[in-house]
């Protein structure tokens, strides 16, 4: 792994002869040291949610914001370096607000998604005038949200990649959160069950023990199509139904 | 003054009335354009025929009432399907012709795959240089008419200084919009637009002879182009015949 | 604005030394939305002053497969604007993979004509398609991008003599009783032919001919009526 990488793991506008760049590949690596998110769509909605690290009992836990709206039917959990997916979302905000002014109707997720890997691919640019981006993103995103076509999950990773999923876990547990997902997901789910499965899959990877203040919960629904983070006591009352 | 189509006769003439009052429009230092044509050329006319296009102009550029340059040009080709012909100030003609002309005709040779800029290309070019120039408010202050052969079919199309244009079967500018334009129209629906080479020559040269009679500042040596298959085909000038033993004169 | 007597050149009637850039090249429009249709429809006269330019210059344009745009005022503003939106509507459709709802094109146009709020588009436009809940909509625009949904719209030089009219007739203004008869696509159609025929007896603007576009969700349909020539 650490072996001859002296000559081309620095720079991000340079390729290996190999015809890699490891800067990005390195960015994609950190993710996996991120908490685990997992996103979930189903018939009637989108399922987000994501584990807590509170890693002192000093910490106050409702200052670590892993689950953010986007616009009100967009909203995306994340994992990796969280300073650098407020850059990533404040600018997907300003993308579907001058969208909504431009064409006085919401954005689709798709283009959203685009708009916010368009800003992911811009590392390596610089000219004289303006400092660009110095290295890529460290963070991977699950966007979530409903438009005319209905309900979609979408993941973006450092290289600007992005791909859409019926079910989809990032983060230090997502090998084994996956491997759930593809063994219980079915595409008939309802979104009470996709809440469930979510959180039963984020108890199964994290190393404490489940509960209202350690993982956070969002959705958006059909019937509703406005983004909402979930309050404690309705996090309390998914969590009740989980398996032992 | 019965009427001073482009405004010259307060530039030409030093005793014009005089607009004494301080409130209205003072002469001013401030960078300015071309607001009026100075040495200008009257009407262009044009006519489709079957196979081409025939178009018409004299060889008169005015300063003015003055009879200025009795020996230009108005029709020019336009690389190998095309000719304009150019009513209004006639150096912006020459701009026009210098400029686009190098660049639409370098473009055929330069590619050198055998393709020239088709008729409609340079006639849609023409519109957009002289809009962009109205948009500076800086206008090339000409008529254009755009005549061309393409595809096994004639074009005919104009524009003016504002980017105004369009295409038709017969066209006329200046005064010939309202002297030649009446008569080309009335000939082409009573031939129900089959005409031929001649034909199209013979009632341009009618025309150019009525609005020799009528526009003052037409004149009576005139160059007649056709358009086809074959290319553009620019005749030397001619002198119209006329007829001046009427009483009436 | 001064009325231009002479041929092309700005000249009588303007002021020496100051140029005119805007000219209005007459012609009326007109747009009736139905519940499940949409008409548009535009002369085909292009003038300036007492000159009649060409009998068939077009003031219709498909933006999308159910919708249209007809413009009245400055037939070069109006070709230009044209053609922006079409460029915009041909990058809208690859970066979001699908054409652009009426809707938006309603919203864009407002903010394109804004855009040029202080040297506009000498343009009155009218947006006609069927709306993503499959019903007509008419989108009436002033120059400046000022936009509203009409129940019936008509615009340039014609615009005076069919509006009151037509506001009588397909929005049922101005009624003591008020006639509940929904407007049908035949009534529709004969409404807009009448009031161009009309309008061009009284406006020396308009006539030669009317391109008419007739919009359904099956598509869009062409028909053309002749007017006179005088």
């Amino acid at each position: 792994m650490f072996l001859m990488r002296s000559e081309y793991d620095r720079g991000v506008n340079t390729f290996s002869p190999e015809g890699r760049l490891f800067q990005v590949e390195y960015a994609i690596e950190a993710i996996k040291l991120g908490s685990t998110a997992v996103g979930i769509q189903s018939r009637d909605g989108v399922v987000l949610a994501v584990e807590k690290r509170l890693t002192s009992v000093l910490l106050e836990p409702s200052s670590i914001e892993k689950i953010m709206e986007i616009d009100t039917h967009i909203g995306c959990a994340m994992s990796g370096l969280t300073a650098d997916a407020r850059t990533m979302i404040e600018h997907a905000r300003v993308e579907t607000q001058n969208y909504t002014f431009t064409y006085n109707e919401p954005m689709l997720v798709e283009s959203c998604t685009q708009s916010i890997c368009d800003l992911a691919l811009r590392f390596g640019e610089s000219d004289k005038e303006e400092r660009g981006m110095s290295r890529p993103f460290g963070v991977a995103l699950l966007v979530a949200g409903i438009d005319e076509y209905g309900p979609a999950l979408y993941h973006t990773d450092p290289s600007g990649t992005f791909v859409r999923y019926e079910a989809k876990a990032i983060g230090a547990g997502s090998e084994g959160a996956q491997t759930t997902l593809q063994e219980e997901y079915h595409k008939s789910m309802s979104l009470q069950e996709a809440e469930v499965l979510s959180l039963q899959i984020l108890k199964a990877v994290m190393e404490e023990k489940i509960n209202s203040t350690n993982v956070e919960i969002a959705s958006i629904t059909v019937a509703n199509p406005k983004f909402r983070v979930y309050n404690k006591e309705e996090v309390q009352a998914i969590i009740d139904q989980l398996k032992a | 003054m019965s009427m001073d189509n482009f405004g010259l006769y307060k530039l030409m003439h030093e005793d014009a009335p005089k607009n004494n009052n301080p409130l209205l429009e003072q002469p001013t230092l401030a960078k300015t354009h071309t607001t009026d044509p100075i040495v200008t050329g009257t009407s262009v006319l044009a006519i489709k025929f079957n196979g081409g296009v025939a178009i018409a102009a004299d060889t008169l550029a005015s300063y003015g009432s003055m009879a200025r340059f009795r020996d230009i040009e108005r029709l020019k080709s336009f690389g190998k399907y095309t000719i304009v012909g150019a009513s209004g100030e006639y150096s912006d003609f020459q701009y026009i012709e210098e400029q686009v002309k190098q660049s639409l005709i370098d473009r055929d040779y330069q590619l050198d795959d055998g393709r020239s800029t088709t008729p409609r290309e340079i006639y849609q070019y023409l519109v957009r240089v002289l809009y962009n120039r109205r948009n500076k408010f800086d206008p090339l202050y000409n008529v254009l008419v755009i005549a061309g052969y393409e595809n096994g079919k004639a074009f005919l199309g104009q524009t003016d200084y504002l980017g105004t244009h369009f295409e038709d079967v017969t066209l006329a500018t200046g005064y010939g919009s309202y002297i030649a334009q009446p008569i080309l129209r009335k000939f082409y629906s009573e031939k129900n637009g089959n005409i031929t080479e001649q034909e199209a020559k013979d009632i341009l040269k009618k025309c150019l002879t009525v609005l020799f009679y009528r526009d003052a500042r037409a004149a009576d040596k005139v160059q007649i182009a056709v358009i086809n298959d074959q290319g553009p085909k620019i005749d030397e000038p001619i002198k119209l015949e006329t007829q001046w033993t009427f009483k009436g004169f | 604005m001064t009325t231009h007597i002479s041929p092309q050149m700005a000249s009588s009637g303007t002021q020496h030394g100051k140029f005119e850039p805007y000219v209005n090249n007459g012609g009326t429009t007109l747009a009736i939305p139905g519940k499940d249709f949409v008409i548009a429809a535009g002369d085909t006269r292009l003038s300036t002053g007492y000159s009649i330019h060409t009998r068939q210059s077009s003031k219709v344009f498909q933006l999308t497969d159910k919708c249209v745009i007809v413009t009245a005022g400055m037939q070069s503003d109006a070709s230009t604007l044209h053609k922006t939106m079409h460029a915009r509507l041909v990058h809208y459709e690859h970066a979001h993979g699908k054409q652009m709802s009426t809707e938006a094109i309603g919203q864009m146009l407002s903010n394109m004509l804004y855009g040029r709020r202080f040297f506009p588009y000498y343009t009155f436009n009218l947006v006609a398609g069927i709306d993503s809940k499959g019903q007509g909509v008419v989108y009436g625009y002033d120059a400046i991008g000022s936009y509203q949904s009409v129940e019936v719209g008509a615009m340039g030089t014609g615009q005076s003599l069919i509006q009151p009219l037509l506001d009588n007739q397909v929005a049922y203004k101005n009624h003591q009783l008020v006639p509940s008869k929904e407007l049908d696509l035949e009534r529709a159609l004969s409404l807009v032919k009448d009031s161009f025929t009309s309008a061009g007896e009284r406006d020396i603007y308009t006539g030669d001919s009317v391109e008419i576009a007739i919009i359904t969700q099956e598509g869009i349909k062409y028909e053309t009526l002749q007017l006179k020539q005088d």
